[in-house]
This record gives structure tokens, C-alpha cells and sequence, in this order.
């Protein structure tokens, strides 16, 4: 993938708050079309980030470039929608008022857009009522909706779906979705990793600050595809699949054996099993969700969510 | 990069008048500036009407238990034996009499000053000298809650985000404030002229001229001097406000600040002379000096001259605002309540 394929392109980007290291030497490609996760537990740097690619966080060293321009220029931002953390608004403006007052600031398509974006997020009936009284869920789908003004190439979305009901949660991952043809990018940052993979193409995972990993769900879940085995003798089982070069890992699991290996390889593990007098009852490939992958690179505790000191 | 300052300026326009502040600090001007012509006015008939009223202690009343009263001086004047106090010692009211005739001799100047002051074109630098103290004071508000909003309600990361660059999205700001202190300061000086002309016509006659009487072009030059003394004050409360990242420290100091170095002042003038030095360099009595206002607390110095106060303040504003587009433009701008 050549340099012009990236939209995103960081070097080194590192973000430093005294002593603790916000983002550390962040080297991350974003490539244009579709959308992309940018996943990581809770003050794993996702947001921090964001900020250094849209001029609100300065970075402590590094590069960022955005269309191949410095992301933190005026001119390089208005080609940028955004909506990071909790949309803030002027709270004695109506919803309309504080998109016209966006929309006029950074020069964003034309007025005449406002209400096609109200009635996309659904604001159309309370358009013209003060955003101070305005539901979580109303103020989410506001932010989304300034996040489009001036139909932006790249878009960046940090929990959009935070605060809405399950039925807002459906609208905006198909919006999302549609968001992310036609050339354009979605830089979708969220915790709810069932609904990210649902959307996403590519993703980049976080943990402390570092890039851990990245690249298309699809690669990044077969890197780690298993397979459960009962066998007749799963004690014998393990022994003969651990001098497997090919396997990672044999586990004990439910009176099963977990084998972490290629599925494509599974008749192998067959055959060299039969070459001992092992015989497999039972073979299933193992599809991991995103979520059990994200729990286990970035070792979050699936109780707390946290990641595990 | 004019057009997109005078772009910004014009929607912080939008946002402004939005807000009821806004329409509530100009009636507040509004009610200074009437009170200024009308108190003058009255002021104006009641010396007019009385000749000047003498107070009469109760120690000087023959009898005991008396609280101080006034005398008017048109009636001890006016040798009819009906219109003099009848319960005051004939030696208090010889000198009760003889300082009326004192004032007498300087009541036609007196009275051409007041009529002065509250018509046309003597009011406008009258009214500008109440409403400028009060002008600062509501462009403190203001100017803190312009740009204090950004930071309480977080939108300075929306605003960011735009791209509208961050200098020209602080200065678009000033520049507004700016323009709304002088659109203020005009609405206030034409209320008056309205509000004069009707003055004027109930006063009747004008008294003799005595003294040299203010100009068409003494009230322009009031109407610049006043704006010009906020200007500094707007850099104060928005540094304030940028430092503290809070619309409640910006008024809370744009406000106190006021009162707190006029007492300062006062305080260790009395106390220290090397500190009248000091003094000199203040903002609060630079902007007294360079309006030409009675600036200060009773027992203070003169204040300092017309051009050393705007080269002061020229060099206040240069110095607050700088740091705050510094600040402005250097620091993060993070977390839900858009601290930046």
C-alpha cells in the first residue's frame, strides 16, 4: 500500500504529561476508505491520540499527517469531521443554531445542509429546542451530525453511540457503515467491540499507550484462530501437538484440548495424531470474537475491564 | 486570514446576542447614562429653585433634641420675614446668611455648569464619566463570560476542531468584544442625547454662560477616551480568564480588581510615599487618568498624566493579551470540560 493509501500517517507520535506517557512512539497508518477501529481499554491513549491528530493535544515528539499534510493545520482540519468524548455545544443555542454556528466558523458546505444532517440523526422535531434540554442520546446524535458538516473525507468518532438507546445503537452503526464507502474514512474509536466489528475493516489495538496491533479483523482474528479437539487420549494428545512447530499453544480446556494453529491446518493435526494412535472424536475450528482477541493482547480483566497490572 | 478573523467575528456575534447578558449589561449602561442626565437635571432645578441649601446642625438650634436641618438660601435672602426660620438664633442666621450670599455670587456658574451637564453636547462627557466606571465592570462580565464559555461548556474543542486555527478564533473574539464596547458606548451616549434634548426642553431658559462650556468635539473626544480606558480592561479579564480556564475567575478578578488597587492604593499611599511611584504604573489609575476621571480613593495623590497613562495602558494591554494568546495557543486542549 503505497503513502498516498493512508490517510492517517503517524511517526513516532509520543505524548508525555509529566512523568506518564499519554502515547508512546505511535506509529500508526490509517488507510483511506472504510472504517477503521481504533480500539484499547480506558486510558490506553485512543482519545489523547485523537486530540495530537486534530490540533487539541500537542504532541511531545513525533509526526502526524493527515492527507499527507500536518494534522494539526487549520486548513488540513476543515477537511476533518470530529466528534471526540462527550459533543459539546453551546448550551443556550438551538440545535440547529449551534450547527449553523459550526458550519459557519469552519466554512463547512452550506447551510442548506443542516436540516438534511438533522433529519439524518434523527433531530428534526427538536431541531429548534435549546441543547441544554436535550437527552444524552439527543446531544450524541448532535455531535454526529456535526461531525458531518461539509461531508468531511475523514471522519473521527469516539464512542458515537454512547447514551442511545438500542435502536440509536442499530441507526448509527448503519450509518457508520455507510459512511465508510464511497472513498471516505471512518476513524471510529468505541468500547463496544461487538458493534466495532460489526463495522469495522481494519483496526489498530492500544494498551498503554503503544500500538499493539493493527491491521484487518480478518488477519488479526486468524493470527489467532484455534481449534478444540477431543480425542482418545488427550494426556498423549498435548505431547505429540506441542513439537508441532506450527502450534502456539495446547490447552486443557472443558475436556477438550485447545489448540492454538492454522485451521486451514487442521487435517495435519489429524494425521499426526493418527501417526501415534491418537484418534480425534471430536475437531471444531475455533472463531474468536474481536472481543476475546482484544482481552487477551491487551490483558483486560473481563470483570472490571480494566487491563491487568 | 482577515476574512476568516472577520468571519469569526461575526458569528461570536451570533452566539453573543443570543444571550440575555448581553441585552441586561447594556440596560444596565442604559439606566447609568439616564441617571447621569436625570440626577443632573434634578440637581440643576433644586439648586435653581432653593438658591443652595445651607445644613443646620442640631448643636447650633436653640432647642435641645433637634436633628440638622437645611435652610434654603433663596428664602434667608429674600428678606420676607415669612420665608425666614423662625426657631434659629438671629446670629446663626446673620451667618447662615452670610455664606449664602457666597454661594450666591458663584450660583450663576454653578448653575451654568449643571444646566451644562445635562444638555447637549455637556451631558455626553458627563454621562461617559458615571457610565465608564460601570463600563468596565460590565465589560468584565462580559469579556469573561465570552470566553469562559468555552471552557465551562467545553466548546472550545468543537470550536478547534473546525479549524479555525486558534489565534485568529481568540482575536476574533477580542476584536467583537471590542466593537460591542464602543456599539455600547454609542447606544448610551444616544439614549442620552435623547434623553438631554427632553431635559433641556423642561429646564426652560438657559442660565448665563459662564466658563468655557464642553464642545461637539469634547464629546467625541470623551466617547473615544472611554472606550479606549476598556480596552486595556477586556485584555485584563481575558488573560484571567485564559489562565484560570474559568469564566467565574475572569469576573470574579476583572471585578475585584477594580476596587482592590483603588484600596491598595489608598492604603499604602498613606503609609509608604516611594509607593505614589508604584501607583503611577497601575492599570485602574491609568485609566482614571487618561479619561480625566476623579479616580481613587479620598486622601489619594494626583493621578499620573494623559500621556504617560496611555502609554501605560498601551503597554498593559500588549502584555496581558500576549500571554493570553499565548497560553492560547500553547496549551492542550483535553477532557470533558474542554480545559485547554
Amino acid at each position: 500500500m503505497g503513502i498516498s493509501d493512508h490517510v492517517v500517517e503517524t511517526t513516532g507520535l509520543t505524548k508525555r504529561y509529566g512523568d506518564v506517557v499519554a502515547v508512546n512512539d505511535l506509529t500508526l497508518r490509517v488507510p483511506r476508505g472504510g472504517v477503521f477501529g481504533f480500539l484499547g481499554p480506558n486510558g490506553s491513549g485512543k482519545t489523547t491520540t485523537m486530540g495530537m491528530l486534530l490540533g487539541l493535544v500537542h504532541a511531545t515528539s513525533g509526526q502526524a499527517h493527515i492527507f499527507g499534510d500536518s494534522a494539526f493545520h487549520p486548513a488540513t482540519l476543515r477537511r476533518v469531521g470530529a466528534m471526540v468524548e462527550t459533543p459539546t455545544f453551546y448550551p443556550y443555542l438551538t440545535g440547529r443554531a449551534n450547527l449553523r454556528y459550526f458550519q459557519a466558523i469552519g466554512r463547512r458546505g452550506s447551510p442548506a445542509d443542516i436540516d438534511r444532517l438533522l433529519k439524518l440523526v434523527d433531530l428534526g422535531k427538536r431541531a429548534d429546542s435549546k441543547f441544554s434540554t436535550y437527552s444524552l442520546g439527543m446531544k450524541q446524535r448532535l455531535g454526529v451530525a456535526l461531525a458531518l458538516l461539509g461531508d468531511p473525507e475523514l471522519v473521527f468518532l469516539d464512542e458515537p453511540t454512547n447514551g442511545l438507546d438500542p435502536a440509536g445503537v442499530v441507526e448509527v452503526r448503519e450509518l457508520i457503515r455507510e459512511l465508510g464507502t464511497g472513498g471516505r474514512t471512518v476513524v471510529l474509536s468505541s468500547h463496544l467491540l461487538a458493534e466495532t466489528e460489526l463495522v469495522c475493516d481494519n483496526v489498530a489495538v492500544l494498551s498503554r499507550g503503544k500500538l499493539i496491533a493493527q491491521g484487518t479483523i480478518k488477519e488479526l482474528l486468524r493470527e489467532h484462530d484455534a481449534l478444540r479437539l477431543r480425542t482418545t487420549d488427550d494426556a498423549a494428545a498435548r505431547t505429540v501437538l506441542g513439537t508441532l512447530p506450527w502450534v502456539e499453544s495446547v490447552d486443557q480446556q472443558d475436556g477438550t484440548l485447545l489448540v492454538a494453529a492454522p485451521q486451514a491446518r487442521a487435517w495435519e493435526v489429524a494425521r499426526a495424531l493418527a501417526d501415534r494412535q491418537i484418534y480425534v472424536n471430536e475437531l471444531v475450528p475455533v472463531h474468536r470474537t474481536l472481543e476475546e482477541f482484544f482481552m487477551e493482547i491487551t490483558g483486560t480483566d473481563p470483570n472490571t475491564g480494566r487491563e491487568k497490572s | 486570514m482577515i476574512a476568516n478573523i472577520g468571519n469569526l467575528a461575526v458569528w461570536e456575534w451570533f452566539k453573543l446576542r443570543r444571550r440575555w447578558m448581553l441585552w441586561i449589561l447594556l440596560l444596565f449602561a442604559l439606566l447609568f447614562a439616564q441617571l447621569a442626565v436625570w440626577g443632573t437635571f434634578f440637581s440643576y432645578n433644586g439648586v435653581k429653585e432653593t438658591g443652595g441649601e445651607l445644613t443646620v446642625p442640631a448643636s447650633l438650634q436653640q432647642q435641645q433634641g433637634r436633628i440638622p436641618r437645611t435652610v434654603r438660601c433663596n428664602d434667608l435672602l429674600s428678606g420676607d420675614v415669612a420665608r425666614q426660620p423662625i426657631d434659629l438664633d438671629t446670629q446663626v442666621v446673620a451667618g447662615l446668611r452670610a455664606q449664602c450670599q457666597q454661594q450666591a455670587a458663584a450660583l450663576p456658574a454653578r448653575l451654568a455648569r449643571g444646566y451644562s451637564n445635562f444638555t447637549l453636547p455637556g451631558s455626553i462627557p458627563s454621562a461617559l464619566g458615571t457610565v465608564q466606571t460601570l463600563g468596565l465592570i460590565l465589560m468584565a462580565i462580559l469579556t469573561a463570560s465570552a470566553i469562559g464559555i468555552d471552557y465551562g461548556a467545553g466548546t472550545l474543542r468543537s470550536v478547534l476542531t473546525q479549524g479555525t486555527g486558534r489565534w485568529p478564533y481568540l482575536t476574533a473574539k477580542l476584536i467583537t468584544l471590542a466593537l460591542l464596547a464602543l456599539l455600547g458606548l454609542v447606544v448610551a451616549v444616544a439614549s442620552v442625547a435623547v434623553s438631554s434634548t427632553v431635559a433641556s426642553g423642561l429646564a426652560g431658559a438657559a442660565p448665563a454662560p459662564a466658563g468655557t462650556a464642553a464642545t461637539w468635539s469634547d464629546a467625541g473626544i470623551a466617547l473615544l477616551k472611554a472606550w479606549v480606558s476598556l480596552i486595556p480592561y477586556i485584555a485584563l479579564t481575558a488573560f484571567v480568564t485564559v489562565v484560570a480556564r474559568s469564566s467565574a475567575a475572569g469576573m470574579a478578578i476583572g471585578l475585584g480588581y477594580y476596587f482592590f488597587e483603588q484600596l491598595i492604593v489608598a492604603l499604602f499611599s498613606n503609609l509608604f510615599s516611594w509607593f505614589q511611584n508604584v501607583a503611577d504604573f497601575l492599570l485602574v489609575r491609568n485609566i482614571s487618568a487618561w479619561t480625566g476621571a476623579a479616580g481613587g480613593f479620598p486622601g489619594t495623590a494626583a493621578l499620573p498624566d494623559a500621556t504617560q497613562a496611555i502609554i501605560v495602558l498601551g503597554v498593559y494591554t500588549l502584555v496581558l493579551g500576549g500571554v493570553a494568546f499565548w497560553l492560547f495557543e500553547r496549551r492542550d486542549v483535553q477532557g470533558a470540560t474542554g480545559g485547554g
